[in-house]
């Protein structure tokens, strides 16, 4: 049997492709900091348009339509990449073509090769966490990305518009900042995709802590991401001194990595905002922990709760990181293995990267709290890992706990979900292999046994998915479990919500107000088909229901007026247009 | 010579559309009156208005405030409020008979201070206290954006259907440097630039009324309020100088500057065609952009109105130009009981920003003890100077919910229901 390519062997799963590492700011030797990055391989039409990216490079601000890019076929079969540098000979660096930076910032295809490879990058990382594909959470296979959509200082995912768009603006010194180069902006954004598709009820307005979800997570993955570059990290660890195989412990502290480059998101936006701010759009590390952040008012607003979970995570991260460093020693006095360093970055990094992603399986799909986030990530380590032996869990309970973020109310006492006591549920009307993928056989699941899962039947029940979720067990077997999400809707007066729900409604709502309530859950079966956890937001708790409306009645969600469309461009430029806080 | 305490207020509510005009005329007991106009602007009149609407205005305001004593407030320097101080080269404008009826005084928010962008430290301006001059150099880059704005809707690169919100809330923020040289100078006094808990510059005018002023908290004021989100004043320089990548060459030569020549496909109108549904939906995103962009600084321009309150014998007036939330969250703070418990007692609420949703905050209706469901006396009456179908139906002006409410628990005035043939509509307060 010959494949596609001629070759008796299975064709490559990978094409190497040249991006801006962070962004054109960011330099080593007054050198754009540049890596070749893995992407899924696939057959590329000219944009570069692929099976889920379709670059098309329009500009708004111009009426502009430019050239797409085309990579030309190569005689392995992979693509060619025309900015790739030359090969390292004899172990040398490699040498830079004149005019090479200049280059990567003037010529429009290498920005839509950019935006291609960061968002195929990010969306790799994600089906490779899960062990599925995942949709976008707009409507088709194919995302468009517009790398040069409007002369502005934004760049947002629109799920209406089916796309990713990117601005440029010019900067302070004159010069013209593209969104679409910054590492960090572009993987943000593929990343509120990606979670749009996942989670499609996390955009709706619920509480504070859904409005910064969003936006944290997409922080927390393009931060994360980074670090599965080790040339990259290697060289940014002490960006300005001489480099070499060791590095000084110096650079290797907490706080020194928490201001280094690696730490900081979408430098460049950040010097194009305003000069005095710190370099960076944000770095959310630096936040002071120990402080009761939650019920702080200022950190009631949704951008800076959203930096609470990023602090939170990538202290975490860097705890971690410190431990493992620790059990290696040094080299020499004061001085460590370079590639140890990174390797080790590397592995924290990947591993806590992996656990977010997957943590969104064992999140409730509508009202996601902080607290919820927490247990699914504790949960998710403790399937993978029962013993702790890294100490991941136990760094993330300290680090969430430092900034005021504790585990959900009905979880274990180590902050995990609970497993579900699967006594009196009946397996008998449903078929196994039918549960694996049909959501019709699922809702029957839940029909027969909606008692037994505690779901009221007063309202509308919708199970929205039904996915596999492969991983590699502890004992180093495939598992394939199975999530499915249901959703619960009930559209009441507010007159009827307290006798309804016991929901209490803020006192000067109108009684005849349409209110509509959510609920819902994800169950997860064991490969087995066994329900082995149930993780939901009952729509009959009174507490959450009456929070949440007060925080809708509050924040003028319910007064009609907000364009949930838009909503994530609308918090992008206000968390552009906020002032710089103060510590 | 103590002037006699005043015993009712006329208050003229002028039919100017989308816009604000109000002639308030204290009667004192020795019969005298004395004037204050707060705010002269349109943005829309209603259809089939007749040509010189705003001259027959000026020319009433003219004729009733005669040789009186009169003062003029200007909230905020958006359009809608201040087009009709703009004088023409011919001397014949509304701005000019205005300066010519040589009001005492012109008060004004803080933020009209002149020079206050470059002499912020200056013994005079320190008042205004830190952040004051980015505050300052912030309206104008708003001016600035408007105009970009503007021009973008001018050039049909935008969704039809987005044209018309766009330019009409560009086009109230574009700059009227007419109209505002004109108010800074036809006093007969220094104008007076007033923030919150200042003296008003009106109690010489107006003898026997306290003349609170609520509105607007100074930047360091505002910075006491934690609990919301604001917009640092950098960043509007930030999106003007953004803005301009793309529209500076297309403004100066009619052509767009393109970011790489080179690497040109297509400028249109004929783009291919597997590129359109793209092309459409960024030019809708772009537009929805832009939307966003001109709220914001529709909002950030509302809240430097003046908010003030008439204190008036027995009653209390309310008057907060197109104050919104982040304007009235100072005035409305817990800690401001003086403020709280002038608000509790209002007799009389001008509606703030032509019954926007988000200009009379739930927190503040709420405060007013005089609303209620019966008529009769002791009941809060409302005026709303409005134009309906002016903005979009998302944003509907005057918000429905809100006329209701007004109509169910006030005496509500309308401009919006006034007869064409009508000029303005007079309401009397006994004080």
């Amino acid at each position: 049997m010959r494949h596609a390519r001629g070759s008796r062997h299975s064709p490559v799963n990978t094409q190497k492709l040249t991006i801006i590492a962070q962004d054109p700011s960011i330099r080593i030797g007054g050198k754009i900091v540049v890596s070749e990055v893995d992407v899924p391989a696939e057959e590329l039409l000219a944009g570069p348009r692929g099976y889920r990216v379709n670059v098309i490079d329009f500009d708004t601000a111009t009426s502009t339509l430019y050239k797409p890019a085309v990579l030309k076929r190569a005689r392995d079969g992979q693509y060619e990449d025309p900015f790739a540098l030359p090969p390292k000979a004899n172990g040398k660096p490699r040498k830079r073509p004149k005019g090479y930076d200049k280059t990567l910032v003037s010529d429009p295809t290498f920005h839509a090769q950019n935006v291609y490879a960061i968002v195929m990058r990010t969306l790799a990382q994600f089906e490779f966490a899960l062990g599925r594909r995942v949709p976008w959470g707009s409507q088709g296979h194919q995302i468009h990305v517009a790398p040069h959509a409007f002369a502005d200082a934004n760049a947002f995912y629109s799920r209406e518009h089916r796309g990713i768009f990117f601005g440029y603006f010019t900067g302070p010194s004159n010069r013209t900042i593209y969104t679409c180069l910054s590492h960090d902006v572009v993987a943000h954004e593929a990343t509120h995709a990606i979670l749009d598709g996942i989670r499609s009820r996390y955009l709706e307005p619920s509480s504070p802590d859904q409005a910064a979800f969003h936006e944290g997570f997409a922080d927390i993955i393009a931060l994360l991401s980074i670090f599965s570059l080790p040339d990259l990290v290697g060289q940014l660890l002490d960006r300005g001194t001489p480099r070499g195989r060791m590095i000084s412990k110096a650079h290797l502290t907490t706080e020194a990595l928490k201001k280094s480059v690696l730490l900081g998101l979408a430098e460049e936006m950040g010097v194009g905002l305003s000069a005095g701010r710190d370099s960076a759009l944000r770095r959310s590390a630096k936040l002071k922990p120990g402080r009761p952040y939650m019920s702080m008012p200022e950190f009631s607003e949704e951008h800076d709760r959203g930096e609470l979970l990023v602090a939170a995570m990538m202290n975490a991260f860097l705890e971690i990181w410190m431990s493992r460093l620790k059990k290696i020693g040094f080299v020499a006095a004061g001085k460590r293995d370079r590639s140890l360093v990174v390797e080790e970055g590397a592995r924290a990094a990947g591993h806590l990267l992996t656990m977010a992603i997957r943590a969104l399986d064992y999140c409730p799909p509508t009202d996601i709290t902080f607290a919820d986030y927490l247990s699914a990530l504790l949960t998710v380590d403790r399937e993978v890992v029962p013993d702790d032996k890294y100490g991941y869990r136990a760094a993330l309970l300290t680090h969430f706990n430092n900034f005021d973020i504790r585990h959900a109310r009905g979880a274990d006492k180590d902050g995990t979900w609970k497993q579900f006591d699967g006594q009196g549920l009946v397996y008998a009307r449903t078929h196994f292999d039918s549960m694996l993928r049909d959501k019709e056989e699922v809702f029957r699941f839940i029909w027969e046994n909606r008692k037994a899962l505690d779901i009221d039947d007063r309202g509308y029940v919708e199970v929205q998915s039904v996915r596999p979720s492969i991983r590699i067990g502890p004992d180093g077997f495939t598992l394939r479990e199975t999530v499915a999400e249901y959703v619960q809707i009930m559209t009441l007066q507010a007159r009827e919500l307290k006798t309804a729900f016991k929901i209490t409604s803020p006192p000067d709502l109108p009684p005849t107000m349409r209110i509509r309530i959510f609920g819902g859950g994800a169950l997860i079966f064991d490969e087995y088909g066994q329900l082995k956890y149930k993780i939901a937001n009952r729509i009959e708790d009174a507490r959450r229901q009456t929070a949440r409306l007060k925080y809708l009645w509050e924040s003028g969600a319910l007064d009609g007026d907000q364009d949930e469309g838009l909503r994530l461009a609308r918090l992008h430029r206000a968390r552009m247009a906020r002032p710089e806080r103060s510590e | 010579m103590a002037a006699s305490a005043p015993t009712s207020l006329n208050i003229r509510t002028y039919q100017v559309g989308f816009g604000d005009c109000f002639l308030l005329s204290f009667i004192y007991d020795d019969g005298k009156k004395r004037h204050v106009l707060i705010d002269f602007g349109t943005k829309a009149l209603p259809k089939g208005t007749p040509k010189g609407h705003m001259l027959r205005i000026a020319k009433n305001i003219e004729a009733t405030v005669g040789e009186d004593p009169f003062a003029v407030v200007a909230t905020h320097r958006h359009l809608d409020h201040i087009s009709g101080f703009e004088p023409n080269a011919q001397g014949s404008g509304t701005g000019n008979i205005i300066a010519r009826m040589k009001p005492t005084v012109v008060v004004q928010p803080w933020t009209e201070q002149p020079d206050l962008a470059e002499n912020a430290k200056a013994p005079a301006l320190k008042r205004f206290g830190k952040g004051a001059a980015a505050r300052v150099a912030a309206l104008s880059d708003v001016h600035e954006i408007a105009a970009h704005v503007v021009d973008a809707t001018r050039r049909g690169q935008l969704p039809r259907e987005m044209r018309d919100r766009l330019s009409f809330i560009g086009e109230d923020n574009i700059k009227n440097p007419g109209a505002v040289k004109n108010l800074m100078t036809m006093g007969q006094k220094k104008p007076v630039y007033v923030f919150s808990g200042t003296k008003s510059g009106l109690d010489a005018l107006l003898p026997d009324v306290k003349v609170h002023v609520l509105g607007p908290p100074t930047v360091a004021q505002s910075d006491k309020i934690k609990s919301y989100a604001k917009t640092s004043d950098q960043y509007w320089n930030f999106q003007a100088r953004a803005m301009r990548a793309g529209t500076a060459s297309a403004r100066s030569k009619g052509r767009s500057k393109v970011l790489f020549p080179r690497h040109v496909a297509s400028a249109g109108p004929n783009y291919p065609v597997e590129a359109r549904w793209l092309i459409y939906h960024a030019r809708l995103a772009q537009a929805e952009q832009l939307l966003s962009i001109v709220t914001m600084l529709d909002k950030f321009m509302n809240n430097t109105s003046v908010i003030l309150v008439f204190e008036a014998g027995s009653k209390k007036l309310l008057f907060p130009g197109d104050a919104q939330l982040e304007n009235w969250l100072f005035a409305l703070d817990g800690t401001n009981d003086k403020y709280k418990a002038l608000l509790q007692s209002v007799d009389l609420y001008k509606v703030g920003h032509h019954g926007s949703w988000n200009a009379t905050p739930k927190k503040l209706w709420a405060l007013f003890k005089k609303k209620k469901a019966t008529s009769g006396p002791g009941r809060l009456k409302t005026l709303m100077s409005t134009l309906e179908g002016v903005f979009h139906e998302d944003h509907e002006v005057p918000r429905g919910k809100l006329v209701t409410e007004l109509k169910n628990q006030s005496d509500l005035v309308s401009t919006n229901k006034l007869p064409k043939s009508d000029l303005f509509k007079d309401t009397l307060v006994q004080l």
